[in-house]
């Protein structure tokens, strides 16, 4: 049982560093990746290594010329450095592959406002490029789960999360995308993504999360 | 001496505003003390150290059995018993009782009797008093085959309010709620006087709306166990857990019918969520709503005759309430912009719901027929409300940053009291 979760949490974190160098940082947005596109996953992150290297090369020719003191700082923090060279890495690897942008599994949620199941403007922009990819990739299947703020009911939430998938799904049938490959579920209000008691936390629990599988 | 008395009886009545009514019990006319006005103040009682026999000298059990009973008065919210301190008399030394010792620090009632341990267990034998009438009200003997003095405490105390105001069942009920722990959760039970908490279920994941059956012999719930919201049963005296409805989308555990025989249900698989009732015996499913807004959180009225349940086909969550085979529908809450959670009293005279004022959720009391709207508690969010069998107090979730408490409360919203870490409560009726 610990050694599954480990090595679940391991491939989790994997996930979720792909995930970084794709979006270029933006951890809200998840990422479910076809296998073909890993190896190309796997090549940015060739690029974002070369990247890195590259950055430490010049942090220790920069010491060479005697610019100690910046190159000191760098040296005492040694991770931060990297993290920010990777990062530097990561933009550039984003920037090249936003022209490949339309075929990645870029499944972002969408979000609602307080006690509506109607889909706003920029939830139909993106249950759009949704729609694109599922009749691009018409071997993968959807699940869509509904979810809402902390503020309520468990019950009367779980009903409303369940009339945010039911929206969000009708959309993108209504788009071409077959209903059979589609299943929603309803979570509430029982597992916010962020677990902060404001608004800010609530606009973003207010949404569809899309899971894409074979 | 005896004009005296019952003038300041009557005085003390009229300043109280103790209202007090007539009830048949047995062959003669039993006067209970009316804990439900809303002027009722605490009832002044002492509860006297216990004789303990000659022959075991080492006898502590009468200070704790007496301290034991104060503390169980006290947790129904309805008693004020005094401190040791101030009595003036100990009927364990004196061996008689003089009742204006009791009348002289304010106690309208006196508990005083004597326990023995032997070969059957930890025994007593105690009487209450009416200290202002000068009357024995009830004597009765226990014995506690454990030994243990808590459990023996809580009979007397249960017997001690059933004496005075009629119904004493709520100390043997319990509150099942929900514990989260991460991305899943269980159902878990906790007895009325916070004690015994123990873990009902054992689902590994998100398991919500716990429900009791009219007996108290079974549990329904709804638990994502396979990936869907789905319907189960517990019984809880084999520990069979069933899955009875699997239907896609939806399986909202609601409320048993008082005659034990329909659950109802909300379920989307027709498309969005009504409200169906579901005969436990053949599973077979009736209707009850017709409406493409959201229809959910069911209750029934104590007689079985009708139904309040929570929609937003106004645009926003109000209380409805229909007759039981689904006509009649009626809205009955206008106030506020989102009002869930329906809690028929078992007395049928007061639904108790939840509702947001000024950004907050509150619990609220109002008639079914749509009058006398009263909001009863303030300060951190009160969610989730449930009565206890007697109508008399009511469970509910206290919700704040630092986490969710299950509180309890006597109906008017006084005596709040906190008897575990959860959420969602449901209380039992009287189990025997």
């Amino acid at each position: 049982m610990k050694k599954r979760s480990v090595v679940f949490f391991c491939v989790l974190l994997g996930i979720m560093f792909m995930a970084l160098l794709v979006t270029g940082g933006c951890a809200k947005k998840q990422v479910q990746a076809p296998t073909a596109e890993v190896t190309e996953t796997a090549s940015e992150d060739a690029q974002a290594q070369a990247a890195l290297q590259t950055a430490q090369k010049a942090a220790a020719e920069s010491m060479t010329e005697g610019q100690a003191k910046p190159a000191a700082e760098a040296a005492a923090r040694p991770v931060e450095a990297a993290g920010e060279a990777k990062a530097a890495a990561a933009e550039k690897a984003a920037e090249k592959a936003d022209e490949k942008a339309a075929e990645k599994a870029e499944f972002r949620d969408i979000n609602f406002d307080f006690d509506k199941a109607t889909l706003r403007a920029d939830a139909r922009a993106i249950l759009k490029e949704h729609a694109a990819w599922l009749k691009r990739n018409t071997a993968a299947r959807l699940l869509i789960e509904g979810h809402c703020d902390e503020r309520g009911t468990s019950e009367y939430n779980l009903a409303l999360g369940e009339r945010r998938a039911a929206a969000a799904m009708k959309y993108l049938v209504e788009l071409g995308v077959a209903k059979d490959r589609i299943k929603t579920v309803s979570y509430g209000k029982e597992r916010p993504l962020d677990p902060g008691h404001n608004e800010e936390a609530w606009a973003k629990n207010r949404r569809c999360h899309f899971v894409l599988s074979d | 001496m005896n004009m005296n008395r019952r003038f300041a009886f009557t005085v003390l009545v009229l300043a109280l505003s103790i209202a007090v009514r007539l009830s048949v019990a047995g062959e003669g006319e039993r006067v209970f003390i009316d804990i439900d006005s809303p002027s009722f103040t605490k009832i002044p009682i002492a509860v006297a150290v216990f004789r303990g026999p000659a022959t075991q000298p080492r006898a502590d059990e009468g200070p704790y059995l007496a301290d034991e009973v104060s503390r169980y008065l006290d947790m129904t919210g309805f008693f004020h018993p005094l401190p040791r301190r101030a009595f003036l008399a100990d009927p364990a030394k004196d061996g008689v009782i003089a009742f204006s010792d009791w009348s002289a620090i304010g106690a309208e009632y006196l508990v005083e009797g004597e326990w023995q341990r032997d070969g059957e267990g930890l025994g007593a034998v105690v009487r209450l008093h009416d200290v202002v009438k000068g009357e024995k009200v009830l004597e009765k003997r226990w014995t506690e085959r454990s030994g243990a003095v808590k459990p023996l405490a809580r009979s007397i105390a249960a017997s001690i309010l059933k004496g005075l105001t009629g119904d004493g069942g709520v100390f043997d009920t319990k509150i099942a709620f929900v514990v989260k722990r991460g991305t899943s959760s269980e159902i878990f039970t906790v007895d009325f006087d916070g004690g015994q908490e123990t873990r009902l279920t054992d689902m590994k994941a998100l398991t919500l709306a716990p429900r009791w059956s009219a007996d108290g012999r079974r549990l329904s719930f709804t638990s994502y166990r396979d990936g869907n919201p789905d319907l189960f049963v517990k019984d809880l005296k084999t520990g069979a857990t069933r899955k009875v409805s699997a239907r896609p989308g939806l399986n909202l555990s609601g409320s048993w019918s008082p005659d034990g025989k329909r659950l109802l249900v909300t379920m989307s698989f027709e498309g969005n969520e009504e409200i169906y009732a579901m005969d436990i015996a053949s599973g077979r499913l009736t209707r009850l709503t017709h409406d493409t807004a959201i229809d959910v959180s069911p209750t029934w009225s104590p007689d079985g005759k009708r139904i309040a349940f929570v929609s937003n086909r106004s645009g926003s969550p109000q209380i409805y309430v229909m007759d039981a085979d689904g006509s009649s529908v009626r809205r009955l809450t206008f106030e506020g912009t989102y009002n869930t959670s329906p809690a028929w009293s078992p007395r049928g005279d007061k639904i108790a719901y939840e509702g947001r004022i000024a950004g907050s959720f509150q619990i609220f009391l109002i008639n079914p027929d749509g009058t006398e709207n009263r909001q009863i508690t303030k300060g951190v969010e009160h969610k989730y409300p449930s009565w206890s069998p007697d109508g008399r107090y009511l469970a509910f979730t206290a919700e704040s940053p630092r986490g969710a408490k299950i509180g309890v409360m006597n109906a008017n919203g006084t005596n709040i009291r906190f008897v575990a870490d959860g959420t969602n409560p449901a209380w039992s009726p009287v189990i025997p």
